[in-house]
């Protein structure tokens, strides 16, 4: 574990390094080719280091924030979903972390994901159809996963990764759409003033740092992708099953999550390895796959289950054991300072049955959208969006005279 | 007007898998502006207006309801394409797209109700769906059945 916080840490601030190069050389390229000063390339190189530090004060400050808006994560109290709570609760006492923040997506595909730079303001994000399909044992695996990614500081590297992917991937539009518009007005203008050889430079070079952005995002995507890769996935369920002794509860979470078929409407390129399975996966598409950010769930599942105890010691065994990697999972002195952790038994959770789950989904995310849910004395629920306009509403059932607002 | 063949009609009212259509909130395709309400009894779930005492039934609403499609078939198959309907054509509160008439029930005295094109679901106005109940379209256990004559009894 402690290795895991170091190495993540070394990540994240080799990236911050590698991101102020990269936009120190772009702003060289950049303030040679326009200011006509010896200079020039000096200027530049100053612009984009300030460029630079604006976006890691932003991935520090609210980067998470940022992911969080971006998922259309909506902040929720204990009144909207009790049992989310108490398993937070739970897990964060269990790992010792500060209780982060809950929040709701509004949307039916099982998902979620942990954000945040630090455990002291780390944030933790299920949408409302996890929560509608999860009982609490699956949901304690599930928060617990997220936990370990908590715990592992991995959210502060995905959040940084994240922050950084996504303004090359703006600033690779901007530049390709720079020139488009440039060459699509310039191109009647330029007839009359051709001897201004100064503006063709300046178009070649944009030309080219439009390629090299091109270019770099998606390496860098797939640098998020490798950093954020299966290792980290394997690791938060290794201790996720430490953190709740019931690796099983995660192992069917896991299940029901591959079985969803629809595909998650808020989560782009960007944010999709920061969710606990894959939320781009499309139905079809063969589970390994070399760029995968996610270990297959099947894998993940097997080893889940073959642990014989719950310690970090049993997962690697199980992992041996399972999975199609000979390397192992963890460093032998990672091992030497694990303790061993019995399992335990799961909870009597009965399965409330298909109907019932999609109405839970329902009314999780009408109380997400703040709906006021009135309880008829005649057993008649009444929904009320928002926006009703009425003050009052009577009950088709019983006649009875609700107020609403 | 163009008429639909029968397939393409079929089709139209094929019933989603998963009733992903709940998330947000609908205004009734009648009042236009004003919000509709979800009722729900004894699990089942319908959304209503207050104003017009329309009913919609959600695609994903009328497959938990009907629970297996032979059901949903014999339901779906008392319902005809309805050519020559004057009655106004009202948008879908999902996709706002304008829905298709169709004439449920009897030959002889049709209901006619709206269809959205791309199944979101079904809408009834004021005493449309206890009429296609009454006149049998529908089998007496059913849910949808009880629900409307529990809720809506005295009017």
């Amino acid at each position: 574990m402690w290795e895991q916080i170091r190495a993540n840490k070394r990540n994240s601030i080799l990236l911050l390094m590698l991101m102020a190069v990269v936009l120190g050389a772009l702003g060289f390229v950049l303030g040679m080719a326009f200011v006509r000063h010896p200079a020039g390339g000096l200027f530049g190189v100053a612009g984009a280091l300030v460029l630079w530090l604006i976006l890691a004060s932003i991935s520090f400050s609210s980067g998470d924030q940022i992911f969080l808006a971006a998922s259309k994560a909506v902040p929720v109290t204990k009144k909207v979903h009790p049992q989310l709570f108490n398993v937070v609760e739970e897990m964060s006492i269990a790992s010792g972390l500060p209780m982060p923040k809950v929040y709701i997506i509004n949307d039916p595909a099982p998902n979620a994901f942990a954000t945040g730079r630090s455990p002291e303001s780390a944030s933790v994000a299920v949408t409302a159809g996890l929560l509608g399909k999860l009982n609490r044992d699956e949901l304690q695996g599930v928060i617990a996963h997220e936990m370990a990614h908590i715990l592992h500081r991995d959210i502060l590297f995905v959040t940084i990764a994240g922050v950084m992917l996504g303004a090359i991937a703006l600033m690779s539009q901007v530049f390709l759409r720079g020139m488009f518009y440039r060459s699509m007005m310039g191109g009647s203008r330029r007839r009359y003033s051709s001897n201004s050889s100064g503006g063709g430079q300046a178009q070649l070079v944009m030309l080219v740092i439009a390629i090299a952005c091109a270019i770099l995002a998606p390496i860098m995507a797939s640098l998020l992708y490798f950093a954020l890769s299966r290792r980290r996935e394997y690791l938060a369920d290794a201790g996720g099953a430490r953190l709740t002794r019931y690796p099983e509860g995660l192992a069917s979470a896991l299940e029901k999550i591959s079985q969803n078929t629809i595909p998650l409407e808020s989560a782009n390129k960007v944010t999709a390895p920061m969710y606990i399975a894959n939320p781009l996966q499309k139905k079809g598409m063969k589970l390994s796959n070399l760029s995968s950010t996610h270990p297959p769930i099947s894998e993940r599942v097997k080893i889940l289950r073959g642990m014989g105890g719950a310690s970090l010691t049993d997962y690697s065994q199980a992992y041996q054991k399972f999975s199609s990697h000979k390397s192992s999972l963890t460093s032998v002195t990672a091992l030497k300072s694990d303790e061993p952790v019995a399992l335990r038994q799961g909870s009597a959770a009965g399965f409330v049955g298909r109907k019932k789950q999609a109405r839970n989904v329902g009314d999780i995310m009408r109380k997400v959208n703040k709906y006021k849910f009135i309880n008829c004395d005649c057993e008649l629920k009444m929904k009320v969006p928002p926006d009703f306009k009425a003050n009052a509403v009577k009950c088709p059932r019983c006649k009875t005279v609700h107020k609403v607002k | 007007m163009h008429r639909m063949s029968r397939t393409a009609f079929k089709r139209s009212l094929t019933i989603r898998k998963w009733p992903i259509t709940m998330i947000g909130e609908m205004n009734c395709p009648v009042c236009k502006n004003s919000a509709m309400v979800v009722l729900e009894l004894d699990e089942v779930e319908v959304d209503y207006c207050f104003d017009c005492q329309g009913i919609w039934l959600d695609a994903g609403e009328l497959e938990l309801l009907l629970d297996g499609s032979h059901v949903a078939n014999a339901l779906l198959k008392s319902f005809r394409p309805c050519t020559d309907c004057s009655e106004e054509k009202r948008p879908c509160p999902i996709c706002l797209k304008k829905m298709q008439k169709i004439s449920a029930g009897s030959e002889s005295e049709p209901i006619i109700i709206d269809s959205c094109k791309k199944a979101h679901g079904l809408w009834f106005d004021a005493g449309e769906l206890q009429n296609v109940i009454s006149k049998g379209s529908l089998d007496a256990g059913n849910k949808i059945n009880k629900l409307l004559s529990d809720i809506f009894k005295e009017q």
